[in-house]
């Protein structure tokens, strides 16, 4: 607890404080149980292990880290950052422009519908927990299909309604998701439960840098540079047979 | 501090603006304005084919430090151009740090159609690039585009010597964003053969596909199609109902050269 304090002192120029009960509530959310679907999504993982290029824990890391530094951090991770502050100014006509960048910088088909459906998922199941007037707008807007209701997006106004501040959204969000490869590289490779568990482990000091190097970016940083995961996410449509949706 | 660097170079500025309209049947390079390095050619028609093909000339033979290429082009209601750069774009070392802008805006009117051939873009060692492209088009109108990034000059062994590469390329439809590909590279901070990057590929080669009759293209056969050549990964995915983007990750320029325009000329006789 007490290195978690720590962490968030270091980003005091965010005004909100994680309490105990918000941290509780984002424990939750990315809790395995927590029905949103990550466990049937690759985001093109499958296609490397169907290739045999992920064997072993090392490889397992290798592709998690590009995943995390080359994709989510210039990606999904920066539209939360600015959803969240989007959210904060009540700033729909941004958060509308957010959705449409989010599914526009998914090129792979699969990994655009997959944000899309989790999104739609994470909202269905958050919505009678909480008493936010501006989240169920949002929500409104995404039955009205006047917005896509991609997850990032949708996660950022979320944690903002949540009270924790930026940076653990952000964190928490690489972390499952981190969290949801390796887990389902288990299933898929298949791995021994504890090359998982280590792989993981190996994973947190990253999961950490890449959501301090969040906080240093702005919208022009927009990118994808994972150009091989995307092409393998981009195939996996086409796969003979798929234990994941993308 | 900075004039003193640039050592009395003035920087090349060109300019290119090209309006296309449909005159008596054919379509008419009607409107342009041409500052160099950059110029367009005269239209050229292949037979009774209405289709203007114009050819991009770059008379500077390759951008130096701070350059800034604009070019903007407008296809008229039913007007159908097809554009070709006349050789590969090349960028040169930037000794003062500054980096080379190439900025090409398109905007296609009901029922226009536009084919913007792939050529190479080449940054040398120490180059800094950066290309915008911005694409406005209508749900009738018709696009194909491709594009290829080289690692630098292969053949003298430059491979990811260069210092940056960025490229935005936005896609709209009616409006709407429906693809926006956007990759940063910095050879120096970034390991591109690990997996997930290029892994053994060289080359990136991309082609956007926007038309109406999209939805009529088989994209499990276009797949069949694009996997054929084994030596190097490809994919084709569907934006919307109507647009479709294929990606090459390739070791050799000359196999994806041909490769991509197999899929282009088959992809343009189809729509």
């Amino acid at each position: 607890m007490k290195q978690l304090n720590d962490v968030s002192s270091s980003h005091s120029n965010t005004v909100d404080t994680l309490t105990n009960l918000s941290l509780l509530r984002l424990l939750q959310v990315h809790d395995s149980a927590f029905p949103i679907g990550s466990y049937t999504h690759s985001y093109g993982m499958e296609t490397y292990i169907q290739e045999d290029v992920i064997r072993t824990k090392e490889q397992l890391v290798n592709f998690c880290k590009v995943y995390l530094f080359h994709n989510l951090v210039h990606g999904d991770a920066l539209l939360i950052q600015e959803a969240f502050h989007a959210a904060k100014r009540r700033d729909v006509a941004r958060l509308t422009e957010l959705d449409e960048l989010c599914g526009a910088i998914k090129l792979a088909k699969e990994s655009r519908e997959a944000s899309v459906n989790v999104g739609k998922q994470f909202m269905r199941t958050v919505a009678p927990l909480m008493e936010s007037p501006f989240l169920l707008q949002w929500k409104e807007k995404i039955d009205r299909e006047e917005v896509k209701g991609h997850y990032a997006v949708l996660y950022g106004i979320y944690c903002e309604a949540l009270g924790v501040n930026v940076f653990h959204a952000v964190m928490t969000f690489m972390y499952a998701s981190i969290s949801g490869l390796v887990q389902n590289a288990v299933r898929a490779v298949p791995f021994g439960q504890n090359t998982g568990v280590q792989a993981l482990h190996e994973l947190l000091v990253f999961v950490e840098e890449a959501a301090t190097t969040v906080m240093t970016l702005t919208m022009d940083d927009l990118a994808n540079n994972a150009l091989g995961i995307e092409l393998a996410s981009m195939k996996h449509e086409f796969l003979f047979a798929r234990l994941f949706i993308s | 501090m900075k004039r003193m660097l640039n050592l009395g170079k003035v920087n090349h500025f060109g300019k290119l603006e090209m309006g296309f309209e449909v005159r008596r049947g054919y379509t008419r390079l009607v409107h342009v304005y041409q500052q160099p390095p950059l110029k367009a050619s005269r239209e050229l028609y292949e037979g009774n084919n209405p289709t203007a093909t114009v050819f991009i000339m770059e008379s500077s033979g390759g951008m130096v430090a701070g350059d800034r290429n604009e070019i903007s082009i407008k296809l008229a209601p039913e007007s159908q151009v097809r554009l070709k750069q006349q050789s590969a774009l090349k960028i040169y070392p930037s000794h003062t740090g500054e980096v080379c802008t190439q900025a090409i805006t398109v905007e296609l009117e009901e029922e226009a159609r536009l084919e913007w051939l792939p050529e190479v873009t080449i940054p040398f060692e120490r180059a800094k690039f950066q290309v915008d492209t911005t694409i406005h088009m209508k749900e009738s109108s018709t696009l194909i585009w491709g594009e290829i990034v080289a690692p630098g000059r292969e053949m003298r062994g430059e491979i990811f010597d260069y210092q940056t590469f960025q490229s935005k390329y936005k896609l709209y439809v009616e409006g709407t964003l429906i693809a926006f590909d956007s990759f940063h590279f910095k050879p120096q901070e970034m390991n591109f053969s690990t997996i997930g990057l290029l892994e053994q590929a060289l080359y990136v080669g991309s082609l956007w596909i926007v038309s109406p009759l999209v939805k009529n293209l088989p994209i499990r056969d276009l797949q069949d199609m694009i996997q054929q050549e084994k030596s190097l990964q490809a994919s084709v995915t569907k934006l919307t109902d109507q647009a479709i983007h294929c990606r090459w990750l390739a070791k050799e320029q000359r196999i994806l050269i041909k490769e991509i325009n197999c899929m282009f000329e088959h992809i343009s006789a189809y729509l």
